[in-house]
């Protein structure tokens, strides 16, 4: 039971991170139809970004601020202006094929200009083991946990409780109804673009311990904001939300349960699950059918 | 076709059967590579090009095909028959995964064969009864038919060539024929297909179920070309080489794979001195190209060879009964 | 004569808004049914839930007395039920025969003997048929995206009638279309009507265009139906005034 509560709370702190990925992922959908086959790269460099920042001999936690701004500016502003943009006027195809593209250029980039070696990467609090009804959990696990958690609360208040954050699900939901509403769409799909950026440079940050920096981190990670995503439903943020937290648990709980050999497996089985069963995700509502 | 259009085709097509007289063993690899890497990506450009899905996993297909004919060849089984279990496997794996994914929207077909070349690639890996895991198999003999041996690299080449002749002509036939036109509809204007009875899921699953029959093919080549297989070969990267590959020859014309192809396998002799960068300057142009020529390299001459004639282009895909030619 | 087309209490809403809301009627075989009413009325949704593009959150809609709520516009189609569109649809860079071709090919056959050009055979002449029908002859060969709007509009109205439709539901036919075109669009309606004694629903915000073809006419109005009856009698309806000033 013990070591039930260990994974359930490790897998909680795996799902929450998978939930700010998947999260950023839906809303840039929702709100510009950008399917983002790089989400998952887009997770992996911010933590590049810190390691090259303290490499010229910053401390940490400036670092990591420096990371943040730089994955805003570049993931967020450039990609929206130098790539979407550009493409959105061809379809959603070209775009999810410039994506996938670019999710190939980040991952080369991260290779050949950095290394292709697995680096550290420092964790937020010193590795230390506490005990809590009985199991014994990782404080660096409780501290990913609180902070991917206040990050969604945060999320959520922002979404729901302001002005800008109801612009922007309105802008996500029904763009013509939006403008006539008088909502400035497009400065509410670069904010949804930034925010994505914060969003995986803090997931990077979250994650990147655990996995280490490694230029190949984005192909698991990508699958999972995917996955995640589809699980809670393409087009609802709670979905993606409940997807990042059911897929974390799982997969932590799979990885023991199961044989480890076949752990990248599950991933597609759940997802013909979810396609077979309930393709509109658990919470997604049942779109209208275009073709 | 237009006559720079047939004229260029001709000539290509002398260069094809010429070319390995005059080069070493290294270049007769190289376009022999270029052959099956063609037909793997004329299959992937009926899923993406005609029926506008991105499939990821056609790299996967190829290793599927590839081992499919590796181990069945090594059982005793003869070569032809052998190829055509691969084609067929793919073909109905194609169906089967394509069935539920295209059930629903948003392109959930690409997260689906991502997820599948993952898969293909750990039971490669890891069924080592089957597959010899990691270590590969070794030793994959080249077919000899009816008599002829294809043991030598120039003879291997040119039973490629037409292989890639054969199974080229067979889809241009395929889109001559009412299902090309479905498949114009279907990327053209799916809606109002739809509403003149056309079942647009079914058609668009014929193509990637095909697609990925070729794919299996083009790996019951690969085999015995390369001789020596393992699951590394088959995994994400060659699906993305694959799909760079339709994009940049020109997705949903006829003969862009052939010139994507042939990018993608010279590409990296080219770059030779920048050690290593090649994947990434390929990324990078794509990305290039889709923001000013998503047409790709063909759509590219179509434009310079429309501004050039001043004339409309016929219909770069497909002949359709009753067009003037 | 039994009903072609049975919509009951269908409902339709996105989000807040209902835009179609409990609309029932019918429509018996060999009438023109006009379906007007002012912007907003819901009268684009109600035809796109008939014609499965569009889920409805209720009711029911029934071909000939078969249920086909919810079902597919291919699977509509080869029950008989053919469309036209507001917004142009035709294959741009196919010649006017190739359109009509395509139009055709998917009711005649399986799949399987598709891929043969077996049932392709007679599809060239039927499609020769419908361009002198049309009387588009002089224009066979050209690419359908070369034709100008009018020409266009009847290339849609032709593609949609290769699969001889028992029911055609026409989205504001004569929308933007000059004069003497549209004379001739309403005549070669009235034809196909006469000659296969088909079926028709219009939407149309053109009056005159309803008046002259159409034998019953449905007034819409915030997703609702509000009148029903005789052209002429819809015409003099205080309420449809109403409906339409107040807009």
């Amino acid at each position: 039971m013990e070591s039930f509560i260990q994974l359930l709370v490790s897998g909680l702190a795996t799902g929450a991170i998978y939930a700010l990925i998947a999260v950023g992922f839906s809303l840039l959908w929702q709100t510009s139809h950008t399917i983002n086959f790089a989400q998952g790269e887009f997770v992996m460099l911010p933590a590049f970004f810190i390691l090259a920042v303290m490499n010229a001999g910053a401390p940490f936690w400036l670092a990591a601020l420096i990371g943040i701004v730089l994955s805003v500016i570049v993931l967020g502003l450039l990609f929206k202006v130098v790539i979407v943009d550009p493409m959105l006027k061809y379809g959603v195809l070209p775009l999810v094929i410039s994506t996938i593209a670019l999710s190939l250029f980040l991952k080369e980039a991260a290779k050949d200009f950095y290394s292709s070696q697995a680096q550290p990467f420092p964790t937020l609090v010193p590795a230390t083991d506490l005990a809590v009804f009985g199991a014994v959990v990782s404080t660096q696990s409780l501290a990913v946990l609180a902070v991917a958690i206040t990050t969604v609360v945060a999320l959520h208040l922002l979404l729901h409780k302001t002005r800008l954050g109801r612009s922007m699900q309105a802008t996500a939901q029904n763009p013509t109804l939006a403008k006539i509403l008088g909502i400035q769409v497009e400065r509410m799909v670069l904010y949804t673009f930034l925010l994505n950026a914060v969003l995986v440079a803090i997931a990077s940050i979250l994650i990147t311990p655990i996995y280490l920096a490694k230029f190949t981190n984005g192909e698991v990670l990508g699958m999972a904001a995917f996955l995640a995503a589809i699980i809670g439903g393409f087009n609802q943020v709670r979905g993606a939300i409940l997807g990042g937290l059911i897929l974390g648990v799982l997969d932590n709980l799979s990885a023991v349960y199961l044989s480890s050999q076949y752990r990248g497996a599950f991933p597609l089985l759940i997802l013909i699950a979810v396609i077979l069963l309930r393709p509109h995700g658990l919470l997604g509502r049942a779109e209208e059918r275009t073709v | 076709m237009n006559r720079f259009g047939a004229i260029a085709l001709g000539a290509a097509a002398i260069v094809a059967i010429v070319a390995p007289f005059f080069l070493r063993r290294y270049g007769i690899y190289l376009i022999s590579m270029w052959a099956v890497l063609t037909i793997a990506a004329i299959g992937l450009n009926l899923t993406l090009g005609y029926a506008g899905q991105v499939s990821l996993a056609q790299g996967a297909f190829v290793g599927i095909g590839a081992y499919t004919v590796a181990l069945l060849t090594q059982a005793g089984w003869p070569y032809p028959v052998a190829f055509v279990c691969a084609g067929a496997l793919c073909f109905a794996i194609g169906w089967l995964l394509g069935y539920p994914a295209l059930r629903v929207q948003h392109h959930y077909l690409a997260f689906v064969t991502l997820a599948f070349t993952t898969l293909v690639f750990l039971v490669l890996r890891n069924e080592e009864w089957l597959t010899n895991g990691i270590y590969g198999i070794n030793g994959i003999d080249r077919p000899v038919l009816f008599g002829w041996s294809t043991g030598s690299a120039l003879d291997f080449y040119f039973f490629c060539l037409g292989m890639l002749a054969f199974l080229s002509a067979t889809t241009w036939w395929m889109l001559r024929s009412p299902w090309g036109r479905a498949f114009l509809a279907l990327r053209e204007n799916p809606i109002r297909a739809l509403s003149l009875g056309l079942d647009t899921r079914r058609y668009t699953l014929m193509a990637f179920a095909i697609g990925s029959s070729l794919g299996g093919m083009a790996g019951a080549l690969y085999a015995p070309l390369v001789q020596f297989i393992e699951p590394n070969s088959f995994a994400l990267g060659l699906s993305f080489n694959l799909l760079l590959m339709v994009i940049v020859g020109g997705s949903g014309f006829f003969f862009g794979p052939f010139v994507g192809a042939l990018v993608a396998v010279l590409l990296p002799e080219w770059t030779r001195f920048t050690e290593g960068y090649y994947l990434l300057i390929y990324a990078a142009l794509v990305m290039v190209m889709m923001a000013f020529c998503p047409s790709g390299l063909l759509g590219l001459v179509g434009r310079v060879s429309k501004a050039m004639t001043r004339r409309a282009p016929s219909p770069p895909l497909l002949r359709v009964e009753g067009t003037d030619p | 004569m039994s009903a072609v087309l049975e919509v009951s209490n269908l409902r339709k809403s996105f989000g807040g808004i209902t835009a179609v809301n409990d609309v029932s009627f019918e429509v018996r075989e060999g009438e023109i049914l006009g379906i007007i009413g002012p912007n907003g009325s819901g009268k684009s949704t109600l035809f796109n839930c008939v014609l499965g593009q569009l889920l409805p959150n209720a009711g029911e809609v029934r071909v000939d007395g078969k249920p086909t709520t919810g079902m597919r516009p291919c699977d509509l189609n080869r029950l008989g039920v053919s469309r036209t569109f507001q917004l142009l649809q035709v294959f741009p860079q196919l010649s006017v025969r190739d359109n009509l071709i395509l139009a055709g090919q998917e009711h005649r056959g399986s799949m399987l003997s598709r891929l043969f050009g077996r049932s392709d055979a007679g599809l060239g002449d039927a499609a020769e048929r419908m361009i002198s029908f049309f009387q588009l002859s002089h224009l066979a060969g050209e690419q359908a995206g070369a034709l100008s709007y009018g020409q266009q509009k009847l290339l849609d109205a032709a593609m949609a009638f290769m699969a001889g439709p028992r029911l055609v539901l026409l989205d504001e036919p004569a929308g933007g279309v000059n004069l003497t075109m549209l004379a001739h669009l309403r005549d070669r309606l009235r034809a196909y009507h006469v000659e296969r004694n088909a079926t028709f629903v219009v939407i149309e915000h053109q009056m005159e265009f309803v008046m002259a073809l159409c034998t019953r006419v449905l007034v819409l109005a915030e997703g609702r139906v509000i009148a029903e009856g005789a052209p002429q009698e819809i015409r003099r309806n205080p309420a449809v005034i109403d409906a339409y000033l107040g807009h």
